[in-house]
């Protein structure tokens, strides 16, 4: 590995990722990074037309960053067990069901404050 | 000085009783010191008559004008005081007080009340570059040629003001210039100074422009004074000089002394929604009004139009929250009607609409209503903002985007080529 150019790390990370990442943990980065898209286009719409509905911006943008950070619990507790932290918090529940839960909760939460 | 009630007739003013040009009303008492006195003014005194004035010679407040031509009287009659003149201007009667160089303390007192403080007693207005020449001693220049107009267009038209000197011979006073109320009409050259006759001149108080000679004071009721200093301004003596702009001065401070011009007043005022035309009980926030006042101003015996260009609205809460011009929009012959159109603010409260239009020389104007504006109803506000689509947008694919992956997860088949090392 010494010697490699940053080119060579990058191309080997990337490969790395898409021979090894089991395909559940793919779609949970995909729909991560959809979730970061979404916030900054609202983001950037607020900044550039101001602040107005401002509960509304807060509701939009707070359900990108929810939504982020949950899918991010998600692959926390769904990466193969030897790469898996230690968390202390055994659930005797499903990961996805905590997941979908806390969905159902979080869009209800923001179609109330969207106003 | 006594009450002569039996002059009244001699003046033959029941033929001028017909018509009342004041708007006022048209009862003048005159106070002079002697009944034959009453001759040396009666130039002045007659063209009074002939402006429609019903002049008297004794007073209660039976009357709507008082002039008083007695300087060097020390009462004025039994049971008048400078109280019954203070109570006389505050239920709205017109004095116009003349003094001279032997002015009483009574005049002193009254004229104190108005912020018009008279020289000493005996000192004299004097000007040695401007005067009449005097006949008799030529050191005597008493006689003061005054021409040092205030532009009061309200009280003194262009005629006074680019016209003749005024001939004064009489005290100075001082007067307040920081009084609003109170407007020197006449005042001292560079050139004039207050001294007693005496040759000591060492009590020279008053000199050139603070020198008060003529001055007017209208009160917050409307009501008008005028001080002179000179009682010989009014006298035949005077107003007959050719030389001279006393009878069209004369003429002009005494029409406004007794509300024959420049009274102002508010005919009519409305506010509606802009849109319906209607008046509600109340407004609510951010509504689109119209407001309206018809103006009109008294003069030449007649309501004409009033045309400014600074009659404003002001829209009250303890602060002004709205101070907009009003335009005008169209005359009759009777008055002018100033229109705004106005955005309430976005303030709810109990809110006042006020006209407030106190300008010098003209009587002041103060129309107000109480106005209740409203909030919205919670369901008044509107549904959905525009401004807002794009969040309304993203917290929906969030929805759609949380399905998408549900269903992905739940229906996922993990590709057969998956390595050994994949749980």
């Amino acid at each position: 590995m010494s010697g490699s150019s940053a080119a060579e790390i990058v191309s080997k990370l990337a490969a790395d990722y898409i021979d090894e990442t089991p395909q559940k943990l793919k779609l949970i980065d995909s729909y991560m990074v959809f979730c970061v898209v979404t916030g900054l286009v609202q983001f950037l719409y607020c900044v550039l037309v101001g602040t107005f509905p401002y509960n509304a911006f807060l509701a939009g943008f707070g359900s990108a960053v929810a939504c982020f950070v949950f899918a991010a619990n998600l692959r926390i507790k769904n990466q193969p067990k030897e790469r898996r932290p230690v968390l202390g918090l055994a659930s005797r529940v499903p990961a996805f069901a905590e997941f979908v839960f806390c969905h159902i909760l979080l869009h209800f939460v923001v179609a109330n404050f969207l106003g | 000085m006594r009450f002569l009630t039996t002059f009244a007739a001699c003046l033959c003013l029941g033929a001028f009783h017909v018509q009342a040009k004041s708007t006022a009303g048209d009862r003048v008492v005159v106070f002079v010191p002697k009944l034959d006195a009453a001759s040396e003014y009666s130039q002045f005194l007659d063209s009074l008559g002939t402006r429609g004035f019903d002049v008297s010679f004794e007073g209660d407040r039976l009357y709507d004008h008082a002039i008083v031509l007695s300087p060097s009287s020390k009462k004025f009659g039994s049971g008048i005081s400078v109280s019954d003149f203070l109570s006389f201007v505050d239920s709205g009667g017109n004095l116009i007080v003349a003094a001279s160089h032997e002015l009483s303390d009574i005049h002193r007192k009254l004229a104190l009340q108005f912020g018009v403080t008279f020289e000493k007693r005996g000192s004299r207005v004097v000007d040695h570059t401007s005067h009449l020449a005097a006949t008799v001693n030529q050191s005597d220049h008493s006689v003061v040629a005054a021409k040092q107009f205030a532009q009061v267009d309200a009280v003194l038209s262009k005629k006074v003001v680019g016209g003749k000197p005024v001939l004064f011979k009489g005290i100075a006073h001082a007067y307040d210039a920081a009084n609003p109320l109170l407007v020197p009409l006449l005042t001292g050259a560079r050139t004039t100074y207050s001294a007693a006759s005496s040759a000591a001149r060492s009590d020279v108080v008053l000199t050139g422009m603070s020198i008060g000679l003529v001055s007017a004071f209208q009160t917050r009721s409307n009501a008008r004074v005028v001080f002179s200093g000179s009682a010989d301004l009014f006298s035949n003596r005077l107003l007959g000089q050719k030389a001279a702009g006393n009878t069209q001065f004369v003429k002009e401070i005494s029409q406004w002394a007794f509300q024959e011009k420049s009274v102002l007043r508010s005919t009519a005022h409305r506010h509606h929604f802009a849109a319906t035309g209607e008046t509600p009980e109340h407004y609510r926030v951010n509504n689109e009004i119209v407001y309206e006042v018809d103006l009109s101003v008294y003069y030449d015996d007649a309501w004409h139009p009033y045309v400014a260009s600074d009659v404003q609205f002001e829209a009250i809460m303890l602060d002004p929250y709205i101070r907009a011009t009003l335009n005008r929009t169209e005359s009759n012959a009777a008055h002018a009607t100033y229109h705004g159109d106005i955005k309430l603010p976005d303030r709810y409260g109990t809110f006042t609409f006020r006209v407030n239009y106190k300008r010098t020389g003209y009587s002041n104007v103060v129309v107000q209503d109480t106005v209740g504006i409203w909030p919205l109803r919670h369901d008044e506000y509107p549904r959905f903002l525009s401004a807002a689509y794009p969040y309304y947008v993203g917290s929906l694919t969030m929805v759609l985007g949380f399905l998408a992956l549900s269903a992905a997860w739940l229906w996922n088949t993990e590709p057969k080529k998956a390595k050994s090392k994949t749980n």
